[in-house]
């Protein structure tokens, strides 16, 4: 590692006696840094009628969140909204003493100047988590104060919380950690100018990338600890309700659910197979395209046809409207000709399965041929040369030159359509839905939906979701050893 | 090979390529048609529409539905969030793709490898629809614009496309300029950025398409906010009322009561409506067609 640092900055080893202050305040400040995004911890309930969501972060920024259940209480001001303000203000207070401390810790990874710099900002920032906390504190009173005042204490449900401590305590050993810092690194050498690693600068630039994914994709999976618990929208997540693998095994035991997954699971596999059967088609129309000797019309057919997949499935909903219902194409067009029709096409349950998958070839073989069009203008010509010299026709050039010159291609996405054949989205499925059909297109990812967003069944969706996760990444993992096996190149 | 055996097999080559032409002309006219009915329906006669007599040609031409939509309630609104979160959700997505994009082919960055792993991983994995929903209800992100813009910020599969690109580069331009004396931000917008423009423009066309699209999103997340209703989940809250969108109509408004009285008809209203959606990715395709192929490429050599 010594060999790699650049020349320009000298990396002398830090003592142990020196690093260690450092260590456990970095990881004091990241700590207090991540703990801002759980609700749980949020040091602003000071009312148990403010959203169990609200975290920290959220109590800062977000008005319309912490008083999302609040509307009576506001209305006949048994809450004033000054003393909402003032907690605002306590969180903001806290939030800005936690982003100087984080400033401070990403400086601490500099050399000696910089660390020295750097120390100044939790030494800032600590004070301001304290006065934060107590900021809010004075809220609560008030809360308190004005609740005893037009005697409602009971319905504004006032709450020390236990986040108040939490982070106070957390100030506090900022605190004592960066006085600490400054004590014990007194004596390390101070360079003439702040300089740091350039590995951690590039580090420090990339951290924002990391914190937004980490707040979007990581923190979700937090989100599995409903499946835990009896949990209806409004409830808390306490000691009372919690029960363990009920849904887990409610799931298997009970004989509604288990009929309705077992359907839903049919329905899932049978359009992904369905679509995994038909893959191969656009390896069809890219073959027989490139037959056509005019360039003019095969980018004629490519731009047309490669449209419908750059329109949502709303669009294609409104599409098939427009063709196959009642008034639409289909039924006019027949009047047109003298019979007397009046069909609703999509309204009809049967072959449901087939009809989604018709229009999922009619939105997307165009798009999907164009990598094995562009796979063709790749092959070697000198192939089919050779070829014609031993008298190969048509077929023979194809089948053995063109459709192997595509199988690797092919490969991928068929090991990666089998890794996702449990997901096979909600749109196309949401939008062609109707009181006669819903029993055989309802797929697992709508499925989940309609558990847990239209029947509020949060805790049972967010099983099925975690099998389905599991499931995927089981299947994935399975995918990629495949491909390195067969292949010796990994698909992910 | 005889004279009379090559002309037969010409003749069967060009009966095959008759076959195939055939066949590819009329998909392409099964892609085209559906988009060219819709239209022809909405600039004809309303009542020739009604009655179903507009099939394959436009009859009694007018422009009347489209500036009736002005007082569809509630489609304004729709069509400026839609076009401000394409604009804002689009530049910011490229912007930080480029950047991390740039990032990651820094070998010498302090765990590089891990930190790529955790973001590429992303692309396949996640928590479940409602974990995701409580996530963002924790967030402070429902019924809030901002759940449009900055989630989408951070797009893994275009980071890969762009950092794929860059180290195609070759690497003595950078290290020129660092000899030069420029920092690592100055050689992302002065030799980078400007050289990355294909593949920008390229994740800018696909996220702008995905932006103008999207519709899940603001199902989900905007349940008690329809001012803030994508323009795509506008429409499909338009094409399940059944009842007639005449309702929907204000009576007032720029034009006369004739063209309202001409809207009042559930069919040619849903169709303007679509066809006002579809028109502008009709309207950015063919220039953007060859950026759209160039993405695909990309993302199948990645490996």
């Amino acid at each position: 590692m010594q060999a790699t640092v650049s020349p320009k900055v000298r990396q002398a080893r830090v003592p142990l006696r020196q690093a260690l202050p450092y260590w456990i305040h970095r990881v004091l400040i990241l700590f207090t840094g991540l703990l801002i995004f759980f609700p749980q911890a949020n040091p602003g309930r000071i009312s148990l009628k403010i959203s169990e969501f609200a975290s920290l972060f959220t109590t800062a920024i977000s008005r319309s969140t912490i008083t999302n259940s609040m509307g009576r209480i506001l209305r006949e001001e048994w809450i004033r909204q000054s003393d909402i303000t003032l907690l605002m203000i306590g969180s903001a207070v806290i939030l800005v003493g936690i982003l100087l401390s984080a400033v401070g810790g990403c400086m601490s990874l500099g050399n000696s100047r910089m660390r020295r710099r750097g120390v100044l900002f939790p030494l800032a920032g600590s004070p301001l988590m304290i006065a934060g906390c107590g900021v809010i504190y004075r809220a609560y009173q008030n809360l308190v104060a004005h609740g005893e005042e037009v005697n409602r204490l009971g319905r504004i449900d006032p709450n020390l919380p236990g986040g108040l401590t939490l982070f106070l305590a957390l100030g506090i050993l900022i605190l004592l950690s960066s006085l600490a810092v400054l004590i014990l690194c007194r004596g390390a050498a101070v360079e003439p100018r702040m300089e740091m690693d350039e590995k951690f600068k590039l580090f420090l630039m990339f951290l924002p990338v990391l914190l937004l994914t980490f707040v979007f994709a990581y923190l979700p999976i937090y989100g599995w600890r409903f499946a835990f618990f009896d949990y209806k929208v409004g409830d808390a997540l306490t000691r009372d309700n919690f029960v363990g693998f009920k849904w887990f095994t409610f799931l298997f035991e009970s004989a509604a659910t288990r009929s309705d997954l077992g359907r839903v699971l049919v329905n899932t596999l049978a359009m992904s197979g369905l679509g995994i059967a038909t893959s191969w088609l656009p390896i069809a129309f890219a073959v027989f395209l490139a037959e056509v000797p005019s360039t003019r019309f095969q980018r004629f057919v490519q731009t047309f046809t490669t449209i419908p997949n750059f329109i949502s499935w709303v669009l294609v909903y409104a599409i098939a409207l427009a063709i196959f219902s009642t008034d639409g194409f289909i039924n006019s067009f027949l009047r047109m000709l003298g019979q007397n029709s009046a069909v609703n096409y999509l309204d009809n349950p049967d072959h449901t399965w087939l009809k989604m998958l018709l229009w999922g070839t009619w939105k997307g073989v165009g798009w999907s041929a164009i990598i094995y069009i562009a796979g063709i203008s790749g092959i070697d010509q000198q192939l089919y040369e050779a070829a014609d010299v031993d008298g190969a026709n048509r077929w023979h050039r194809i089948w053995h030159i063109t459709v192997p010159g595509l199988t690797p291609t092919y490969m991928v996405m068929l090991l990666m359509s089998i890794a996702g054949i449990l997901s096979n989205g909600m749109e196309q499925y949401l939008v062609f839905r109707n009181a006669r059909n819903t029993d055989v297109i309802q797929v697992l990812d709508l499925y989940v939906y309609d558990i847990g967003i239209g029947q509020g069944l949060i805790p049972l969706s967010t099983v099925v979701g975690i099998f389905k996760s599991l499931v995927g990444v089981t299947l994935l993992f399975g995918a990629n050893r495949i491909s390195k096996a067969i292949r010796g190149e990994s698909i992910i | 090979m005889s004279k009379t055996n090559h002309i037969k097999r010409s003749l069967n080559d060009k009966i095959v390529n008759a076959i195939i032409i055939l066949f590819f002309s009329l998909f392409t006219l099964l892609c085209i048609f559906p988009f060219y009915y819709l239209f022809i329906n909405t600039i004809s006669d309303n009542d020739l529409v009604s009655a179903g007599a507009i099939n394959f040609l436009p009859r009694g031409l007018h422009i009347n539905n489209y500036i009736a939509l002005q007082n569809v309630s509630d489609l304004g609104s729709s069509a400026i969030v839609t076009v401000v979160r394409t604009i804002l959700g689009t530049a910011l997505m490229v912007v930080t793709s480029a950047w991390a994009g740039y990032l990651v082919t820094k070998q010498k960055m302090w765990h590089r490898s891990l930190w790529y792993r955790c973001l590429v991983i992303t692309m396949y994995f996640n928590a479940g629809l409602v974990p995701w929903y409580m996530n963002m209800m924790m967030l402070g992100l429902t019924n809030n614009f901002l759940a449009y813009i900055i989630p989408g910020m951070v797009a893994p599969y275009n980071i890969i496309l762009v950092k794929t690109y860059i180290e195609s580069i070759p690497a003595a331009l950078e290290e020129s300029a660092v000899i030069d004396g420029a920092g690592t931000f100055k050689v992302f917008t002065r030799i980078i950025m400007p050289l990355s423009v294909p593949i920008l423009a390229t994740i800018a066309i696909f996220g702008a398409v995905g932006n103008w699209n999207s519709f899940q999103d603001s199902l989900l997340l905007m349940s008690n906010r329809p001012d803030l209703y994508t323009l795509q989940h506008r429409l499909y809250t338009y094409l399940n009322t059944s009842s007639n969108l005449g309702a929907l109509m204000s009576g007032s408004g720029g034009v006369s009561t004739q063209a309202v009285q001409n809207m009042l008809n559930t069919k040619v209203i849903k169709y303007t409506i679509s066809m006002v959606t579809i028109i502008p990715i009709l309207l950015v395709y063919p220039f953007m067609q060859r950026y759209f192929v160039k993405g695909i490429m990309l993302g199948a050599v990645k490996g």
